[in-house]
């Protein structure tokens, strides 16, 4: 059994990594890509050239530049506990810190400096006390964080007017179909230039070299202050500078700015009380209520229960959802219960349990809110899931009823009751621990709907958020805990078979 | 002299020679659907005396098993009916008086099934709860009808489990039944069944599942336990190799009746009702060669089958659904209204049909206190 988790568990490696590069792959293709809903999210209102240039200040930033493998690739590196290359350091609030990106230098550099690009200057090493370190690669990391954004404008304004310059000189060839300038032109070749083009060309182009050089530099300081070690770093060494197990990074949130890690620990604690409640409810009402249809097969509980449970299943929740809060929770009809949230506004400022408060008004307390609130969600959550699993443990029952052990059991003297529960439903196990694999990842991967109608801020609600947002690190943190999620599901469920019927063996 | 004459009731003979269980007229039908019921079981009729081993023997779908089954009320209702008779069983708290088991209600029925009456089945493979080891499923019989401690049970689970042939039981009383070989489940099936110490055995085709070698060990095995616990058996079977090795006492049937009930040197060396006759003759013989076997058909296809039985000249014809009724028939009402079971010479029984030469005779219901081996 040992060898056989192992073994599973080695082979859900290669499966998650084929589920987030397919994950990946959707949302670094889609149309519009990350960088166009930052964007949207960023300010519509902004001019074309000020859009552009914060553009591509963010796909630098981000690394959305690079070709999507390499930067599934990255991912995977940050993901996978087992690290290659210089470790990274972590201050003690999480945030973490990486040593700085390289510098492109701007195109035809030789047409604006008759110097090739300089190499990186050497920059005295920091020194001094942990704090003063830290002190100075922050300043290091906003000076480089300036200076390479003005890069990356010079850049683009440059690369725009050499691509005008090419087009208005009958060079098409040396711009791509996208309006972009192809790689390498103007490096060897000095085109001549009218004054009028080299007063467009020459100014960006200067500006763009000096922004290189600055930007060289202040990469250089980054680089020594990141050297010194003013972060702890992660993780520990296997092959020191080569090797290292350190725990997986989940990246940031493009849109809020917070380590995904943190998002996932706000919301998953609503998706799993949530579910923790509705759960037991569908088990402990549907799987009774199936061994009784089966013992009683075609009486009027099995005729009703079965009726019954395929009309709810029937009825989609989106419709269910606002047919609950339009009668049940909105005040013009009988308003019982709250239409959204999971708490009160003053909930914060209740006591636990129940109480009189000292004006003798009555409080219901912060838990009973939290109840209160949760019935309509619950219910919404609960109602459709009877119905698969009654029917199933029906069946299951069934077909066991009519096996030899049975008869044996009867021939024994068993009492009725003994062989349903003890020797029927025993042997009815397997099919309802096939369905508990399906249902356990989607307690954890939330009910989106339920969750959009009531406003729960669960995993559902952020899921959603983030892919209507192409927030790529918390879509693909979803995906890669669902997926861990579904694969342990099913390894439990195959322990759970061999626990459950003897016959099922892995050795 | 052509029909014997009527003897003493049963029910007068002392305690030791009264049957452990006679079944008197029964008769059970199967809802069908929209269809007219299946009469499974009609005016049958047979004894079983402690020690001894009745043989039922027949083709498939003739009513054996339901036989069985209706006595521990083990037929389904529904769709299965009784629609009359008696199953008189003496029982061990109350010898001396036998209770019907049809009358009884489901808890007294309960402390019949497994402790007074076991049964054990043709499947080995499926009569067996897999999730279960064997020993949970022999010690659950005997945690239900005796009043001892689990370690207890276990003690006489495992002297069961020896008792019945399964070596090392200290460690196999551990093992699942997939773990076991059929001719090892079989052996765990009469443990669990002989674990109360049943006084009759319903063994419904025991060793059909298994091969001869098998077959042949059960065989003895059950015959042996018999002779140490005085245990009446019903063998229902349809190898007549079985039956004559086994049986004391065998009863045929056919379509739901008792066609013909003798003790088993009887009916091999005198068979009277024409299908017993093609069942004997169809066996092949070892040392005869054949290019085709005597199939049954031919047998009861010829008409001159059917009258050679005593008293034939005045109308005494063995009963065969597929005939047409004789023209004196003096039908009584019931649907097995057409038949007797009527002991045609002293101790051989034959199915008749209910002519006016057989009305007038009385006959005793088979009832034969006979064993091949003598007490131990």
């Amino acid at each position: 059994m040992g060898t056989y988790i192992a073994r599973r568990l080695l082979l859900m490696i290669p499966t998650l990594i084929g589920i987030t590069f397919l994950v990946f792959m959707l949302v670094a293709l889609s149309p519009g890509g990350v960088g166009a809903a930052l964007m949207v999210s960023g300010g519509g209102q902004m001019e074309a050239q000020s859009r552009a240039i914060q553009q591509a200040y963010l796909e630098d930033r981000y690394g959305l530049n690079d070709p999507a493998v390499v930067q599934y690739v990255r991912w995977l590196g940050r993901i996978s506990p087992i690290k290659f290359g210089v470790r990274d350091q972590v201050a003690p609030d999480g945030e973490r810190f990486r040593p700085p990106k390289d510098v492109e230098p701007p195109p035809a550099w030789s047409l604006f400096d008759a110097q090739p690009p300089p190499p990186p200057p050497s920059v005295p090493p920091v020194t001094g006390t942990q704090e003063e370190r830290q002190r100075a690669y922050r300043r290091a990391s906003n000076d480089y964080a300036g200076s390479r954004g003005r890069l990356i404008e010079a850049r683009l304004r440059l690369e725009r007017t050499l691509v005008e310059f090419a087009r208005g000189s009958g060079r098409k060839d040396l711009v791509t179909r996208d309006g972009k300038l192809v790689p390498g032109a103007f490096e060897h070749e000095k085109p001549t230039m009218t004054q009028e083009q080299w007063a467009q060309v020459g100014p960006a182009g200067e500006a763009a070299v000096a922004a290189y050089k600055q930007a060289i530099i202040d990469r250089a300081r980054l680089a020594k202050a990141f050297e010194s070690r003013p972060f702890e770093e992660a993780g520990v060494p296997i092959i020191p500078g080569v090797l290292s197990l350190a725990a997986p990074d989940f990246g940031r949130s493009f849109t809020r700015s917070r380590p995904v890690l943190d998002l996932i620990m706000d919301h998953l604690p609503v998706t799993i009380t949530l579910n923790l409640i509705a759960f037991p409810i569908i088990y402990m009402i549907a799987i009774p209520s199936g061994m009784l249809a089966a013992t009683r097969r075609g009486s009027m509980f099995d005729a009703v229960s079965g009726t019954v449970f395929i009309a709810l299943y029937s009825v989609p929740v989106v419709l269910a959802g606002v047919l609950a809060i339009g009668y049940l929770a909105s005040n013009q009809y009988l308003g019982w219960f709250p239409a959204a949230g999971l708490h009160d506004t003053l909930a914060e400022r209740m006591t636990f349990l129940p109480s009189t408060g000292p004006d003798g008004v009555w409080v219901r307390g912060y838990l009973l809110d939290g109840i209160w609130h949760m019935v309509l969600p619950v219910t919404c959550l609960v109602y459709a899931g009877f119905a698969v699993l009654s029917k199933q443990t029906r069946a299951a029952m069934l077909d066991n009823f009519n096996a030899d052990y049975v008869r044996t059991a009867k021939a024994k003297g068993v009492p009725a009751r003994d062989i349903v529960l003890r020797h029927v439903f025993r042997n009815s196990l397997l099919p309802l621990i096939t369905i508990f694999t399906t249902i356990f990842p989607a307690m954890l991967a939330g009910s989106v709907v339920v969750e959009r109608i009531f406003t729960v801020p669960g995993m559902g609600s952020l899921l959603l958020d983030a892919i209507s947002l192409r927030d790529r690190e918390v879509i693909l943190a979803n995906t890669l805990m669902i997926g861990v999620v579904n694969l342990l599901a099913l390894l439990m469920a195959d322990i759970l078979y061999a626990l459950a019927d003897p016959r099922v063996s892995y050795e | 002299m052509t029909i014997a004459a009527p003897t003493a009731a049963t029910a007068a003979a002392p305690v030791a020679t009264r049957p452990l269980m006679r079944v008197q007229d029964l008769a059970v039908s199967f809802d069908n659907g929209a269809g007219p019921r299946i009469q499974a079981v009609d005016g049958v009729r047979m004894s079983i005396y402690p020690r001894q081993t009745l043989a039922v023997v027949g083709e498939s779908g003739c009513g054996k098993s339901v036989t069985a089954m209706s006595a521990l009320q083990l037929v389904p209702r529904p769709p299965g009916r009784v629609d009359r008779g008696r199953v008189l069983f003496r029982t061990k708290a109350d010898p001396d008086r036998d209770v019907d088991l049809l009358s009884l209600t489901d808890r007294q029925m309960r402390d019949i099934r497994g402790n007074e009456i076991a049964m054990i089945f043709q499947e080995p493979m499926t009569s067996l709860n897999p999730v279960y080891t064997v020993g949970d499923q022999i010690m659950e019989a005997i945690l239900l009808h005796q009043q001892v401690s689990p370690a207890y049970a276990r003690e006489i689970a495992l002297t069961a489990m020896r008792d019945v042939g399964i070596p090392e039981p200290e460690r196999r009383i551990t093992g699942y039944p997939h773990q076991f070989s059929g001719g090892m489940r079989q052996r765990v099936m009469i443990a669990m069944a002989l674990a109360c110490q049943p006084s009759l055995l319903l063994a419904d085709e025991p060793t059909t599942a298994l091969d001869v070698t098998i077959q042949a060990q059960i065989l003895e095995l059950l015959r042996e336990l018999q002779r140490t616990r005085d245990m009446g058996i019903m063998l229902i079977t349809h190898a007549l190799g079985v039956v004559a090795e086994n049986a004391d006492v065998v009863c045929v049937m056919y379509a739901g009746r008792v066609v013909e009930y003798a003790t088993v040197l009887e009916l091999f060396d005198n068979p009277l009702h024409p299908y017993t006759r093609g069942l004997l003759a169809s066996i092949p013989r070892i040392g005869t060669r054949k290019d085709r076997l005597v199939t049954i058909r031919d047998v009861v296809e010829s008409p001159e089958e059917f009258t050679r039985l005593p008293g034939a000249a005045e109308g005494v014809r063995p009963w065969w659904p597929w005939h047409q009724p004789p023209a004196d028939l003096a039908r009584r009402t019931g649907p097995a209204g057409d038949f007797d079971l009527r002991e045609v010479t002293p101790g051989h029984w034959v199915g008749l049909w209910r002519t006016a030469a057989v009305r007038e005779q009385e006959s005793r219901a088979p009832d034969l206190d006979y064993r091949r081996e003598a007490p131990a």
